[in-house]
């Protein structure tokens, strides 16, 4: 079977075949085979040219989480690429909606709809975990839409705001 | 003794009393809010009790419910963690009106250090050195800024009832003051329930050192040596260390002695800690007395061999303290790294979320005291504090090596953790040297980012992916013998030369 992945931005594309206990991988023309050792939902352990790998891994959504070597690779879903959003103090950036950089609570929206708006100033307010964390407009725009009001919940995908 | 204890707290802490009791016989009594029902110290308790809805506020602040709870389940003492009513002066007073005993120093006690203001006040006539700022909390804009054009800018703003950061402000010149005393007093006024705030002359870059202090009602005080807690980030210390690079006998000597007769003048009865600012030239200035059981207690007992939770408990149940002064030693060195839910990479933003894997350190001189476990999701409420990886080795260069080592070690997978950091702090060549100080991070981390992937390093991540989609695939019946449904297809698919007729 073949898989496509988008790391930094890149698509790679990664072909692999499992057969007597061995994987073959294959990547354009890079191609490199290792043994099963062990595997579980959560973890693999791999022989690779002799060498014991191991190698742990998470699904969150569309993103692919896995862990060797004391670091963490995230390996997203192409075309589902993070930036389709302006978050936290890049906030509307290029002009469009400002979602939460995080889930959270709105503690005060500062900003009213059809208000004009500097750079760097700040639309609103969300609290997590008990740190404020103020959001910023990226460039001189106007309000178009609040979605939210103080109190309410929101995840990191709800847009907040929309500039025009 | 107690026969049963309730843990007013949540989180790594209520899991580290929870041990502490059952070590000593103790039955111990979970309390929890409703974003809480599967959290860790819930699980490990002998017996758990709902004390309300998410925000704090309404549950692990409600002092009502509290005491309710633990006269319900016939618990006769609470320790109260940190943070939350840890040093609520007015909660020790309830339990003591309930008939039940608080884990902690007097209310009395906690007025007065609780209190920074006072504190100051009491810590200045007892002869203690003190950092220059308001005798008081202020009642206007107008009397603030008075106050700090008198001890000259940059002064900081810090909640009068408060600690961990949580309501602290550095202000560099007027036109930033009335914003900084805002924001402030609505930190202080969420985390504490108390908005109150006043100023103090900010001294820029010396090294947070404090003092361990643990006294019983048999009139013994002893200090139990430094913690040094200069790496911080926005006043949050991350990574603590004993003892101190900075300290030689005399000094320590000084400096825990002068700790021990703050605490004297305080009438402090309890775990405490006196916190000192320690400049270039070894001048130290009293900051204050956190009056509970610090986050980073556990480097004064892997390298002094005392258990500060169960003294905590003999103290507060009558009875003397296990040590004498002139039994404390130090041996060997210890270090602790905060692991909190957030991302080094996004200016320390929170990152709640769940938790989809997780392998914890072990070895030789490894510690985790951890809130969480694999499947649990971080809520959005709570301090972002997951769990603490505490090392003890016979010397720093050693107790760094197995630090970095552990935190390789560490996975958690499913939301962002400051792992890959915190390795390169207690690897970095300053840290290494000792030379640490408040202002560590902004010189050395501003803007850190991991360091980049290596080609067969993420060759390798790749195909481990893609082989745990093709084992995925070929799980069709997967929710038919009751197991949860395998997740939506995967989207990482795409039509190729692999790909056969029954996938």
């Amino acid at each position: 079977m073949e898989f496509e992945y988008l790391v930094d931005g890149a698509v790679r594309k990664v072909a692999v075949e499992v057969k007597d206990g061995l994987v073959r991988f294959q990547e354009g023309e890079t191609v490199f085979e290792a043994e099963i050792l062990a595997v579980s939902d959560s973890e693999l352990f791999l022989s690779v040219e002799g060498a014991g790998r191991r190698i742990l891994l998470a699904r969150d959504g569309d993103r692919r989480l896995v862990f060797h070597g004391g670091r963490e690779y995230v390996l997203e879903a192409p075309g589902k690429a993070e930036g389709a959003s302006f978050q936290g103090e890049d906030g509307g950036k290029e002009g469009g909606i400002v979602k939460a950089p995080m889930p959270g609570k709105v503690i005060k929206v500062l900003v009213a709809e059809g208000e004009p708006v500097r750079k760097n100033q700040t639309l609103l307010i969300v609290e997590a975990m008990k740190m404020e964390n103020e959001i910023k407009a990226g460039r001189e725009c106007v309000v178009r839409k609040v979605h939210v009001a103080a109190g309410d919940l929101v995840d990191a995908a709800r847009p907040l705001i929309e500039l025009e | 003794m107690f026969k049963k204890i309730l843990i007013a707290n949540r989180g790594e802490i209520a899991v580290r009393v929870v041990k502490a009791c059952r070590e000593m016989g103790i039955h111990s009594v979970a309390v929890y809010s409703e974003a809480d029902r599967a959290s860790l110290h819930v699980r490990l308790a002998d017996e758990a009790v709902p004390i309300g809805p998410p925000p704090a506020a309404e549950s692990y602040l409600d002092m009502e419910k509290i005491v309710r709870a633990a006269r319900r389940t016939g618990a006769e003492a609470i320790h109260p963690g940190y943070g939350f009513l840890a040093e609520n002066a007015a909660f020790a007073r309830v339990c003591a009106e309930a008939g039940l005993v608080f884990i902690g120093p007097t209310a009395a006690a906690l007025e007065l250090v609780g209190d920074k203001v006072r504190a100051r006040q009491t810590m200045e006539k007892a002869g203690i050195p003190i950092i220059p700022g308001m005798k008081s909390a202020a009642a206007s804009p107008a009397e603030f800024e008075k106050a700090a054009r008198m001890l000259g800018y940059p002064v900081i703003v810090k909640a009068s009832a408060g600690g961990g950061g949580k309501g602290m402000r550095i202000v560099e010149g007027e036109k930033d003051l009335r914003p900084a005393l805002e924001a402030g007093m609505r930190e202080a006024k969420s985390a504490f329930g108390d908005e109150s705030v006043f100023l103090e002359k900010y001294i820029e870059n010396p090294r947070h050192v404090e003092i361990q202090v643990l006294s019983d009602t048999l009139g013994r005080t002893i200090h139990l040596c430094e913690r040094e807690c200069s790496i911080q980030r926005r006043h949050q210390k991350i990574v603590e260390e004993t003892p101190s690079t900075a300290l030689d006998p005399p000094l320590r000597a000084l400096m825990g002695e002068t700790a021990r007769r703050a605490m004297e003048a305080a009438g402090y009865i309890n775990a405490g800690t006196v916190e000192f600012l320690l400049d270039r030239n070894r001048n130290f200035y009293f900051l204050e007395v956190n009056a509970r059981l610090q986050v980073e207690h556990p480097v004064t007992e892997l390298v002094t061999g005392v258990d500060l939770v169960r003294q905590q408990i003999l103290v507060a149940a009558g009875e003397r303290l296990e040590i004498e002064q002139e039994d404390v030693r130090q041996r060997g060195h210890a270090l602790e790294c905060r692991i909190y839910a957030e991302d080094p990479e996004r200016n320390f933003l929170p990152s709640p979320g769940k938790i989809r894997v997780l392998r914890e350190p072990g070895g030789p001189g490894v510690r985790f005291d951890s809130g969480i476990f694999e499947g649990w999701e971080v809520p959005i409420y709570y301090d972002p504090i997951l769990a603490k990886l505490v090392v003890w080795a016979e010397n720093r260069e050693r107790a760094c090596r197995r630090m970095a080592a552990a935190l390789d070690e560490t996975v958690i997978l499913g939301i962002k953790t400051p792992l890959a950091f915190l390795r390169d702090v207690v690897t970095h060549e300053a840290f290494l040297a000792g030379r640490t100080d408040t202002g560590f991070l902004a010189r050395h981390f501003e803007a850190w980012t991991a360091r980049p992937a290596d080609e067969p390093g993420l060759r390798l991540a790749l195909a481990a992916a893609a082989y745990a989609e093709t084992r995925a695939a070929a799980r069709p019946d997967r929710g038919k013998a009751g197991q949860p449904a395998v997740e939506a297809a995967t989207p990482w698919t795409s039509l190729g030369r692999w790909r056969n007729g029954g996938a």
